[in-house]
């Protein structure tokens, strides 16, 4: 690409060109400081399109059956039907984009004029506290370097943990052990740590044949017996 | 009353009158219509179909219980159902605190954790955004961006020759910015 073809550089953008093509665009983008400014462009838009899942473009029904529709059909059906409650914010993002915040005006202009988009009341008034009765942990191994956000939720004697773990690395085949106050321990599931979960933290959980009261530590360790971390609850 | 499934305004109506019928009508369409993206995207995020699907019921029951707040237009009411499903799998989640310290520069897909507002914010006002935009070039961006396509596989699908996709995919990142100058200024004039 010698001259300038911009109607490359979307493709580009979108990592959508083949290898031989990808140079030929580099070559151009490093003497072409116009078309360096245009890419910049194009890859904060890029960058927005993040902010929407691939899921978004399913359309219809989901696949097998309506179970689903019955079963929550019921539940609307029913007077005294629980509504699942929302939580405090998170963390707040690190990473912003002067597009969102701008994204973030509009919604608030809208909701000010009463049109459209209302935001406030679909999340103010949930915020609330977790399920009654959780524990939840934050510890990190400096040996390791792993961090952990380890949440047990209590069932009628059992429980269930949730854990969101960072610091594992990609392909560690991992597994949740779950040790209680008399020191049996039990293998709450295992996994494998995907590319994606190894860069943005790695969110799992099962159950064990434990009441809550009775759940002493939950470690995280490879299947290969490699210690990762350990929350004591 | 009856409305027909497909009408947007229907979500409105539901609001002002919940009788039970139509709540069942409200919820039916929501699920033929918005079902399957909410399923397949909460499954990903739980990594557990059972759990997944609990986190589509209740999003179906929050859509039921602010339907005021649900907007017409199918973009904007898929994006909030999106939205609370992802708040849904991270409240299950209590991701808090346990961020990457720097999410490196692009990701695919949106942090599971974040501030409930603004997540709200960010999808839907994206997906707005990709309503705006003619159904060429959306095609395109979901093609190449969101499906993960080469312009080689793009063309195929979309029975156009690559030298096609690559411009429309130039065209449809300048109109979706376009697109969102349009919204920034809007809130400049206010």
């Amino acid at each position: 690409m010698s001259e300038h073809d911009r109607t490359q550089l979307g493709a580009y953008a979108l990592g959508a060109l083949e290898p031989a093509e990808v140079a030929a665009v580099d070559e151009h983008l490093a003497t072409c400081a116009e078309c360096r400014a245009e890419l910049a462009e194009l890859t904060e838009m890029k960058e927005l399109l993040g902010e929407v899942p691939p899921e978004a473009f399913l359309e219809g029904p989901p696949e097998g059956g309506d179970l689903l529709l019955q079963r929550t059909l019921r539940e609307v059906r029913e007077p005294q039907a629980q509504e699942p409650q929302l939580l405090e914010p998170q963390t707040k993002p690190k990473r912003r984009s002067r597009w969102l915040l701008i994204a973030a005006a509009v919604v608030v202009v809208a909701g000010a004029l009463g049109g459209g988009v209302v935001l406030g009341r679909s999340t103010a008034p949930d915020s609330n506290e977790p399920v009654a009765g959780s524990k939840q942990v934050t510890t990190s191994d400096t040996t390791t370097g792993a961090t952990m956000a380890a949440t047990v939720e209590p069932r009628a004697g059992w429980s269930w943990v949730r854990v969101q773990v960072s610091g594992l690395k990609a392909g560690d085949q991992c597994e949740m052990v779950v040790t209680d106050k008399s020191g049996r321990t039990w293998v709450a599931g295992s996994w494998l740590v995907s590319d994606k979960a190894a860069k943005n933290g790695s969110t799992f959980g099962g159950g064990v044949l434990t009441p809550i009261d009775q759940v002493r530590s939950v470690e995280i360790r490879t299947v290969q017996g490699k210690h990762v971390v350990t929350a004591t609850i | 009353m009856v409305w027909a499934p497909a009408d947007p305004g229907i979500v409105r109506s539901v609001a002002d009158n919940p009788g039970p019928h139509d709540t069942e009508i409200l919820i039916r369409a929501l699920y033929a219509e918005h079902g399957r993206s909410l399923l397949a995207y909460a499954t990903r995020l739980t990594g557990d179909r059972a759990a997944a699907e609990d986190v589509v019921q209740e999003t179906l029951l929050r859509a039921w219980k602010h339907a005021d707040d649900l907007t017409s237009g199918s973009g904007s009411v898929r994006g909030w159902l999106l939205t609370v499903a992802r708040n849904l799998v991270t409240d299950r989640a209590r991701a808090r605190a346990v961020r990457p310290t720097e999410v490196a520069d692009v990701v695919d897909t949106p942090p599971v954790t974040g501030d409930h507002s603004e997540s709200v914010v960010n999808t839907m006002v994206v997906m707005d955004a990709l309503d705006k935009v003619s159904p060429e070039h959306r095609e395109v961006l979901v093609q190449l961006y969101y499906r993960g396509r080469s312009v080689a596989e793009a063309a195929k699908e979309l029975g156009v020759p690559p030298g096609t996709v690559k411009s429309r995919s130039y065209y449809a990142l300048r109109a979706l910015r376009a697109v969102m100058a349009e919204k920034a200024t809007e809130v400049s004039h206010e």
